[in-house]
């Protein structure tokens, strides 16, 4: 064979090499090798491994296993150069044993950038899938936990939950119209106070025949009732170490308001048909939709209860007093439910923001999500527009916006300044004060509205 | 676990950078930092010539992985608070580590803690485990910079006192 045919073969297959003394100095390489050093290109004869390629340090004593012959082979796996300018090379550096004395090592380097390539875009795509995946989860924790807002009376829920967080024991009443997000501040509450194991049970008072709820809540022995033909552990034990959320606790019968009342003064009770008494260790949340003032005044609420539960009461307020924290909350869900539907609406058009302020939520934040979510499903817009907002009963109800067409001037006349100057001070009041906002609700641009206003003397601000 | 933000820790300590849209790792990336003079012991000072290596492919379980670790003298190992699965794989990761090098030294990186913000319960799964493993911990963020080079120096310190290279 001729003079360097080997050489040849490894120069073309992109391989690079190396005899080694037992000291682990270069004795011998071909060309090839020096593009794979830490400095390319350095000469690297007589030269440490370890400094020719950085990768060696640590492996003394692998390599001298290999020099005697007690090991025969090591290999590291797509080790890499940055070259300025180019794409990074990938190689696989491996370890040889020769019969050789003074050259007992062999060490061959392999290019294999192209396979290294393709095995990175694999794992590149994967890494942007879970990474993607993580953060929507932890958006959706985000926005189901949390109370959105910035209005007053948002600020203050939100800082009264922060402290209560911290007293873990005390009993708290969540007051409320329906929708107003009660069992959502029972949840952070919980959350914020206890354990990431810790149970959180809630059960609807209103929902469930009072002896049902009896039994859910208590538990019963087997034979305690006809039925009971196992023994049943109830929510008070289920709830041990967390929180127990009595949703609608106006709606509970005297006779278990009695128990409830007695339980929460011994923290013991008895499953029914037993007489064995237990005791659980839970935080008590209530809530209810209704006055608890006047239930206690018409003798539907005990009063020894009510104390009991009103320790601390949180009042959350109803949507339309929110003001803008309304557009704020759509905003969120709009966010929410991109995700959902895998949807890129952008926000609300200026009429459907005007719709969302002037509408007057009866069913609070649950009916604007539904309504957000209804409108996602349908919208073909860049934006949600009023005609996509469906909201109220079909029909115009008692709040919706009369029609100009149903305005009828009286058969005896009346003043047209008179009754500008009320729409102009209705709107201002509606609008707590805020001329933009009284400005649109009366479809006007500012400029037009502060005009009225001054024609009739009104104070602008 | 791959994604946890090693190789963006690396390039925040080593450049001070950081950049969302770089290629992932394979196979292991080497790079040198020599690190600030710190205290080893009472009276004693020292500087360390970090090699760091980067490497990828402990899902794959594969006997290569030994072959990376052997000449470590400590692991920086990371879990990414945004995926409580990679506390859970903890245990499995620094177990390999000991067995390939069992003179390392080991700290831990709880890391992305700039967005982790929001999950507490997360954290405090990371602080349960390095009390109980007896590791220290930090709280690492690659994207602002938060306790990187420190975590790097708590490191160094560890194998210092043990009396590593
Ligand atoms: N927000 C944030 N993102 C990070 C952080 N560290 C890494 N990342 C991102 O997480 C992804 C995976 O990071 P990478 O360093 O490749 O992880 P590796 O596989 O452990 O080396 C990349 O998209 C990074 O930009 C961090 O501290 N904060
Ligand atoms: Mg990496």
């Amino acid at each position: 064979m001729e003079a360097g045919f080997f050489e040849k073969i490894f120069q073309q297959k992109r391989m690079g090499f190396a005899s080694l003394s037992p000291q682990l100095t270069v004795i011998s390489h071909n060309p090839y090798f020096l593009e794979f050093l830490i400095q390319p290109g350095r000469p690297a004869q007589g030269q440490p491994l370890q400094v020719l390629i950085p990768e060696t340090v640590g492996l003394e004593n692998v390599l001298e296993q290999i020099a005697a012959g007690k090991q025969v082979f090591f290999q590291l796996e797509n080790l890499q150069r940055e070259k300025p300018g180019k794409e990074t090379l990938f190689f696989h550096l491996s370890f040889y044993h020769t019969a050789e004395k003074a050259a007992p090592l062999f060490c061959l380097l392999e290019e294999v950038t192209a396979t290294a390539r393709l095995r990175q875009q694999i794992i590149q795509q994967m890494n942007e899938i879970r990474l993607l995946e993580s953060l929507i989860a932890a958006r959706r924790e985000e926005i189901s936990l949390s109370i959105l807002g910035n209005s007053e009376p948002i600020r203050k829920i939100r800082a009264t939950i922060e402290k209560l967080a911290r007293v873990p024991a005390a009993t708290i009443l969540l007051q409320g119209e329906s929708g107003t997000g009660k069992s959502m501040a029972a949840r952070m509450l919980h959350h914020a106070s206890s354990g990431k194991n810790a149970p959180f049970v809630e059960i609807n008072c209103a929902a469930i025949p009072e002896t049902l709820l009896e039994s859910e809540l208590f538990g019963y022995e087997k034979g305690a009732f006809t039925h009971a033909i196992a023994s049943k552990q109830g929510l008070l034990e289920e709830a041990h170490g967390g929180t127990l959320f009595l949703d609608e606790i106006g709606d509970m019968s005297l006779k278990l308001q009695a128990k409830m009342l007695s339980f929460l003064e011994t923290r013991r009770f008895r499953r029914l048909g037993s007489t064995a008494e237990k005791e659980v260790r839970l935080r008590l949340l209530a809530s209810t939709n209704r006055d608890l003032d006047e239930l206690v005044r018409n003798g539907a609420f005990r009063e020894d209860l009510y104390y009991r539960l009103n320790v601390v009461k949180i009042e959350l307020p109803p949507l339309r007093e929110l003001g803008s924290d309304i557009l704020e909350i759509a905003i969120s869900y709009i966010q929410a439910f991109n995700i959902d539907f895998n949807k890129k609406i952008s926000g609300l058009t200026a009429e459907a923001e005007e719709k969302l302020l002037r509408y007057r939520w009866p069913g609070n934040v649950r009916e604007l999500r539904n309504a957000i979510e209804r409108a996602m499903i349908f919208a073909e817009g860049e934006r949600l527009d009023a005609a996509d907002l469906l909201v109220g009963p079909a029909g115009p109800g008692p709040e919706a916006a009369p029609a100009a067409e149903n305005f009828r001037l009286p058969a005896g006349g009346m003043s047209f300044e008179e009754i500008e100057k009320k729409l102009l001070r209705d709107a201002l009041k509606l609008a707590g004060g805020n001329q933009s906002k009284a400005a649109k609700l009366l479809r006007l641009s500012r400029d037009a509205f502060r005009y009225r206003l001054e024609k009739h003397g009104l104070p602008d601000g | 676990m791959f994604g946890v933000g090693k190789t963006s820790l690396v390039r925040r300590f080593v450049y001070d950078r950081f950049e969302d849209g770089y290629l992932s790792t394979i196979g292991v990336k080497v790079s040198q930092k020599l690190l600030p003079p710190i205290q080893t012991g009472e009276g004693k000072f020292g500087q360390f010539n970090f090699l760091l290596w980067d490497i990828e492919g402990f899902e794959e379980n594969s006997p290569q992985l030994s072959n990376y670790l052997v000449g470590a003298a400590g692991a920086l190992v990371v879990a990414d608070l945004l995926r409580p699965e990679t506390i859970a794989s903890l245990p499995a990761i620094i177990n390999r580590f000991r067995k390939a090098a069992p003179a390392g030294q080991v700290a831990l990186a709880g890391n992305k803690i700039d967005l982790a913000k929001t999950s507490p319960e997360t954290v405090g799964e990371l602080e349960r485990f390095a009390a109980e493993s007896h590791l220290p911990f930090l709280l690492t963020s690659a994207k602002t910079g938060e306790n990187v080079e420190k975590s790097f120096q708590v490191l160094a310190r560890q194998i210092a006192q043990s009396g590593g290279r």
